[in-house]
């Protein structure tokens, strides 16, 4: 297994696919993150993140049912799964501490 | 909004994605890019949404999309072990299932592969002749044209002077060795050989050409007077396994010493330069006391020039006419001739040269030796497909079931492949024991040492296992596409019949086999007729009963010949420089022609005594021979052949006495004239030829004319006598007839390679035809049944099932004759006496052939005939 370090990238892809819990794909995905962080990203490179954070088991994916609007394609519905909830916990408890160790202007 | 038609993503696009990505990811990575596209639509434009979608498109192309994923259901591959172990096994199965069949194509293929195999070595063999030498490139023979008022004469030999002179005179002329082979006598104790491979070579003979030396120095070696270098097996034949460096050796009849001072490997067989003994050169002009470097007018001896690298021979050929006429000029204007140098390319000698040299080989043999492997091999090739695609009903069930299992057909095809791999592999593997067997045989058949083993040629044997992959796969071709090309609905449903295309191509095959095949019987007749024609031709002189002893007994021959007189069983002796069959001798001359001018010309000699012309029955049709009642006769008499009496102009033989000659400071008037007869092999003309009185110091051979019934007797009595009066010299004697016959040597050996190639042929063609018959008997069994049961004939049926290939067999000798015809008139063009090609060659070809194909043919019709009727019905 790949290490478990995560890329800026890949955090905030794995982020948009806990907020999107359930009904993450690549589109979905790449259009939360536009909104999020206002600015315009590749299809290719979010693909590329989902595909990293799937084989390094923080995502989990099934092929979901087709609908209409993707001309009759099926999308592939990423889940978090628990180690990568870890993963974002244990990100946003390091993020934490370093903020608390900032030695405060007196 | 835009009409609905434009607002889709580019399509080069998508179609490149579709190519780059993996299948797997296709789906959804689509899906994504359309739904973005249309999201985008909407909120910027399909202009900005479609140059996005472009964006995406490559920004896709990452690595990971390509990698295809594992499917869930294993993708089947052509290389996985399994499957090529299954391939093998299913290969062997069906070649072992079918021994019959097997065992022809492998016999067939052994045979031809060895036939090739061999033929390749001697190819190769021929082909690089003096390769070994690595300056090769670079080594040129200087070889001479004199022509005189009369005629040109290529001569391979130039004089003594050429070649110190030309290394001194020009620069590009890196060194240069002579050399010059003789009989001589060598004696050590008791020990006394004639060495017929006595050479006497320049010192820089080790630095042009690459013979090794064990012991001894190479630059020294044949420096000094006298010294002497010898091959191995000579040199255990003098000193067995002492050390012979520094050793002395007795020289010539006159005994003188010489040192030793190396030993040589024993030159490569495919070398011109043969010696088994060599002398240095600078003794030469002690032993005939002569400047041999400026002897410019006396041509004998073979010179061979290193050029350096780079030299173009064309510049430095035309600095040789000035050269020549600086040296040569006047003795040239003096014996009215003039002298050209060709360098001949030492490569290009054993195989190209046209000059009268000692050992040659023929380009022709080379090319039609080639030809004739390559055909055999292509019979044993056709053999294969042939029995392969007749077998195909057999196999098409087999085809049928694996393709309707699902077997591709590229599997298929690489199934029946394989299959001919394995089977020319196993061939070769045959092919190699049977060469390994059969080289000494070979070796024996031409005459030369052509490899001493299989191990000698590894490169060879790599390439016949190559050869072997390649036959195996065209071979294989043909059938593995017919194979695989069944219908798998016609075949399983049993409705499958055999195309009649495919019959055709069989047949052509067929024919083509036996066109080959009855070509070469006829080559082999022809051959035979030649050589037969040649051995059994009135030469025009008798050989019969005829011992010639080379003698060399200087003074004492008179008595030597005398003495033997004594001999019961010695009917007649006679001295001569030379006899019918041996060396030729040429000496300038000037002969008074028909308008009374002195022509001049280099002429056959023969310098002979008294008795000479009436030991070999040569008949004298003008004049008379040479007589004791004339004592001028020894002085002054010259006697001469019809040919010559042509050559000069005369109507009639009888013109020619009385008339006027020179010839190697002697003249005096032409005697009488012989009627031609063959002093040289029949594949040349006769040649103008001069008889001239014996010296009294030259008469190097006695030919004793021995009566019939105690040969072995006499010729004791004659090596005692011998003995007695020379016991310092060899006796060295052979057999006139004997001796002749050895002049058709090469042509024998030529008719007995064509036999047997012919033998195999047509032998590798039957085997082909037995698996055919054989086959197409099993196919027929139900019908022989039937016919035998309404009360035909076993005679009817043999001939039922022998007609259609007797057809075949009959097209192929109307194909071969007149190929068979054309070539061989071209091989007889050769001899300068030929025999007919008549039409009962073509007949004995034809029967012969006939015969062969229909015996190998009923014996598979006679045993379907007579099976029971009963047993072949029930049969199916």
């Amino acid at each position: 297994m790949k290490g478990t370090y995560l890329g800026e990238f890949e955090e905030v892809v794995l982020l948009a696919a806990a907020i999107l819990s359930g009904d993450a794909y690549g589109a979905a995905i790449t259009n939360e993150i536009e909104q999020q962080m206002g600015r315009s990203v590749n299809l290719g490179a979010v693909h590329a993140a989902l595909h990293r954070l799937e084989e390094k088991g923080l995502l989990s994916s099934r092929m979901g049912g087709a609908t209409a609007e993707r001309g009759g394609r099926s999308k592939r519905l990423f889940t978090v799964t628990m180690a990568g909830t870890r993963a974002l916990d244990n990100i946003r408890d390091i993020r934490n501490r370093m903020w608390d160790n900032i030695p405060k202007p007196a | 909004m835009k009409p609905n038609h434009i607002q889709k993503p580019p399509k080069w696009a998508t179609w490149l994605l579709h190519c780059l990505c993996a299948d797997h990811l296709m789906e959804e990575m689509d899906g994504d890019l359309e739904e973005l596209f249309y999201q985008r639509v909407k909120s910027v434009g399909v202009t900005k949404a479609r140059f996005r979608y472009v964006i995406d498109v490559f920004s896709m192309l990452r690595p990971f999309a390509f990698k295809k994923k594992k499917n869930t259901y294993p993708q089947f591959t052509y290389t996985q072990p399994a499957m090529i172990r299954n391939n093998f096994k299913i290969a062997f199965r069906n070649l072992w299932k079918h021994k019959a069949f097997t065992f022809i194509n492998v016999m067939g293929l052994t045979v031809g592969m060895s036939a090739c195999f061999l033929i390749a070595l001697y190819v190769h063999f021929e082909l690089s002749y003096d390769g070994f030498n690595k300056k090769a490139d670079r080594i040129y023979r200087l070889a001479t044209d004199l022509k005189t008022t009369s005629e040109t004469l290529n001569y391979s030999i130039s004089s003594w002077a050429f070649g110190p002179n030309l290394k001194n005179e020009f620069e590009e002329v890196e060194a240069f060795t002579r050399i010059s082979t003789r009989n001589y006598l060598v004696r050590k104790g008791d020990l006394k050989f004639k060495e017929e491979k006595t050479v006497f070579a320049d010192s820089s003979l080790f630095n042009v050409f690459d013979f090794e030396l064990i012991k001894g120095d190479p630059k020294t070696a044949l420096k000094d007077q006298m010294s002497i270098v010898f091959t191995e097996k000579t040199a255990k034949k003098y000193f067995g396994d002492a050390d012979p460096i520094g050793q002395t050796l007795l020289l010539g009849d006159e005994g003188i010493p010489a040192t030793v001072t190396g030993v040589m490997k024993e030159a490569p067989a495919n070398s011109q330069i043969k010696g088994d003994l060599f002398v240095s050169m600078s003794s030469y002009t002690q032993r005939f006391n002569k400047g041999v470097d400026t002897d410019w007018g006396n041509f004998g001896t073979t010179t061979y020039l290193l050029l350096n690298p780079g030299v173009k021979t064309e510049k430095l050929a035309a600095k040789f006419p000035p050269f020549l006429e600086k040296h040569a000029g006047q003795m040239m204007r003096e014996n009215k001739m003039a002298i050209t140098f060709v360098m001949e390319p030492l490569l290009d000698i054993y195989l190209h040269s046209k000059r009268e040299a000692e050992e040659s080989g023929s380009m022709n043999n080379v090319y039609i030796f080639s030809v004739v492997a390559i055909f055999i091999l292509l019979i044993a090739c056709i053999n294969f497909i042939n029995l392969t695609t007749a077998r195909s009903a057999e196999r098409a069930r087999e085809v049928g079931v694996r393709k309707a299992v699902g077997a591709a057909r590229s599997l298929l095809r690489r199934q029946f492949i394989i299959e001919s791999v394995l089977l020319c592999t196993i061939a070769f593997v045959f092919s190699v024991v049977l060469s390994a067997i059969s080289i000494p045989f070979f070796n024996d058949l031409s005459g030369k040492i052509i490899s001493t083993g299989i191990a000698d040629n590894p490169q060879f044997v790599a390439c016949l296992f190559l050869a072997a992959l390649l036959i195996g796969c065209l071979a294989g071709i043909y059938p593995a596409f017919v194979l695989s090309s069944f219908d798998p609905i016609v075949v399983l449903k049993g409705r499958f019949t055999m195309s009649a295309k495919g019959n055709l191509l069989r047949k052509g095959l067929v024919t083509v086999q036996f066109a080959v095949s009855i070509a070469l019987i006829i080559a082999t007749i022809v051959v035979y007729k030649q050589v037969n024609f040649m051995r059994s031709r009135d030469l025009g002189f008798s050989k019969d009963q005829m011992l010639v002893i080379n003698g060399e007994t200087d003074k004492k021959r008179n008595v030597f010949q005398e003495s033997l007189l004594n001999i019961s069983g010695v009917k007649s002796t006679a001295a001569s420089t030379r006899v019918p069959g041996s060396k030729n001798n040429e000496a300038y001359s000037e002969i008074e022609n028909a308008r009374g001018e002195m022509q001049s010309g280099n002429l056959e000699v023969y310098s002979v005594d008294f008795n000479f012309l009436q030991q070999f029955d040569l008949k004298i049709i003008a004049g008379r021979a040479f007589s004791k009642a004339f004592g001028s006769d020894s002085s002054k008499a010259l006697v001469i052949n019809e040919a010559a009496a042509r050559m000069l102009g005369y109507q009639s033989p009888q013109e020619a006495i009385g008339r006027k000659y020179k010839q190697w400071g002697r003249q005096g008037t032409i005697i009488g004239v012989v009627k031609d007869f063959h002093f040289k092999s029949l594949q040349e003309n006769i040649t103008p030829l001069t008889f001239r009185f014996l010296d009294f110091w030259n008469g190097d051979l006695v030919s004793v004319k021995i009566e019939g019934n105690h040969v072995r007797q006499t010729l004791a009595s004659i090596e005692k006598e011998w003995k007695a009066q020379n016991p310092e010299k060899p006796f060295t004697y052979y057999f006139m007839d004997e001796y002749f016959d050895r002049q058709y040597r090469a042509d024998e050996r030529f008719e007995r390679l064509f036999l047997d190639f012919a033998v195999l042929a047509i032998f590798i063609s039957c085997l082909g035809l037995l698996g055919l018959a054989s086959y197409s008997t099993m196919q027929r069994t139900k019908e022989i049944g039937v016919r035998k049961v309404m009360g035909a004939s076993t005679g009817s049926i043999v001939g039922l099932l022998s007609k259609d290939f007797l057809k075949l067999v009959s097209l192929a000798f109307l194909i071969a004759s007149p190929l068979a015809w054309f070539g061989m008139r071209k091989w007889l063009q050769n001899f300068a006496y030929q025999t007919d090609i008549e039409w009962w060659v073509f007949a004995v070809a034809a029967i012969l052939s006939g015969t062969i194909a229909f015996a190998t043919i009923s014996f598979q019709s006679i045993k379907a005939a007579f099976m029971n009727p009963i047993k072949s019905l029930r049969s199916e």
